[in-house]
């Protein structure tokens, strides 16, 4: 984090003593979503968040190097397929596309609902790959002398 | 009487798109007016002392019937917030790529349209 990039150092401590919980929290909704409000979607953009409050704190320069576009669109696309897979999983192991084929397990514990909780970490890994890139372009690319840069 | 609320935030929305001049004040109102469509179909759905709609083991048919609530404005309004996330998106770059080429958000003075 270099020290004339971004805001000021209070903003930055405090980035820096906050992210790791807010990127945790994001996992705990995106992991939990079966059993408590939430689900891929708000765990998404919670992760999503944590990496735009990098991004507005330390300058977007550090957070490219955390996590670039390309890796962006490479987990944005990659997600996608994970839950296509997942899908298919079910029409090969079952009957039906996105059947249940993993144990059911004991109410109101983690594993208690079966390829939900993969289909939610995908979902979630999508959204937040996304939210972050469409910040990223929204911020970063500017028209220079009438001339597109994307 | 409560649907009179959802109502009035959506004239407040309507408020802000006829009346103001920033395109930035424009989006908000925008905004505004999805929440208070969102507001209205979930509250299509409200049900007082309403029930999960998933059947226990020892429940009769006609008593659920009667409890539970209608989730599918639920699903519905979940899915009209994902998409207003994408339009408000698409809102914004345009805003953007307007204040880049005429560097105003005032909509009287992007009157020239040019390719």
């Amino acid at each position: 984090m270099k020290p004339d990039q971004g805001m000021s150092l209070i903003v930055k401590t405090v980035t820096c003593w906050i992210n790791s919980f807010i990127f945790l929290f994001g996992i705990y909704v995106m992991l939990f979503g079966h059993i408590t409000p939430g689900g891929g979607f708000p765990g998404g953009v919670i992760i999503a968040c944590s990496f735009i409050l990098i991004t507005l704190a330390a300058g977007k320069e550090f957070a490219l190097k955390l996590f670039s576009l390309d890796d962006a669109s490479v987990v944005d696309s990659f997600s996608i397929f994970l839950f296509l897979f997942i899908g298919f999983l079910g029409l090969i192991l079952g009957n039906y596309f996105l059947q249940n084929f993993m144990a059911a397990g004991e109410p109101f514990r983690l594993p208690s609902a079966g390829t939900i909780v993969l289909n939610n970490v995908a979902i979630g890994l999508k959204v937040g790959a996304a939210i972050f890139a469409m910040f990223m372009y929204l911020s970063l690319f500017r028209l220079d002398e009438g001339e597109e840069t994307e | 009487m409560i649907y009179g609320l959802c109502l009035i935030l959506f004239l407040v929305g309507f408020y802000g798109i006829v009346v103001k001049r920033n395109l930035i004040k424009i989006i908000m109102g925008l905004i505004i007016m999805e929440y208070a469509v969102h507001l209205f179909i979930v509250l299509v759905s409200y049900q007082r002392g309403g029930i999960v709609p998933i059947l226990q083991e020892g429940q009769s048919i006609s008593e659920f019937v009667q409890l539970a609530v209608d989730p599918l404005p639920q699903v519905l309004v979940l899915t009209a917030i994902i998409i207003n996330f994408g339009i408000t998106a698409l809102v914004v770059a345009i805003a953007i790529r307007l204040y880049e080429k005429y560097g105003t958000f005032d909509i009287n003075e992007i009157r020239r349209l040019r390719g």
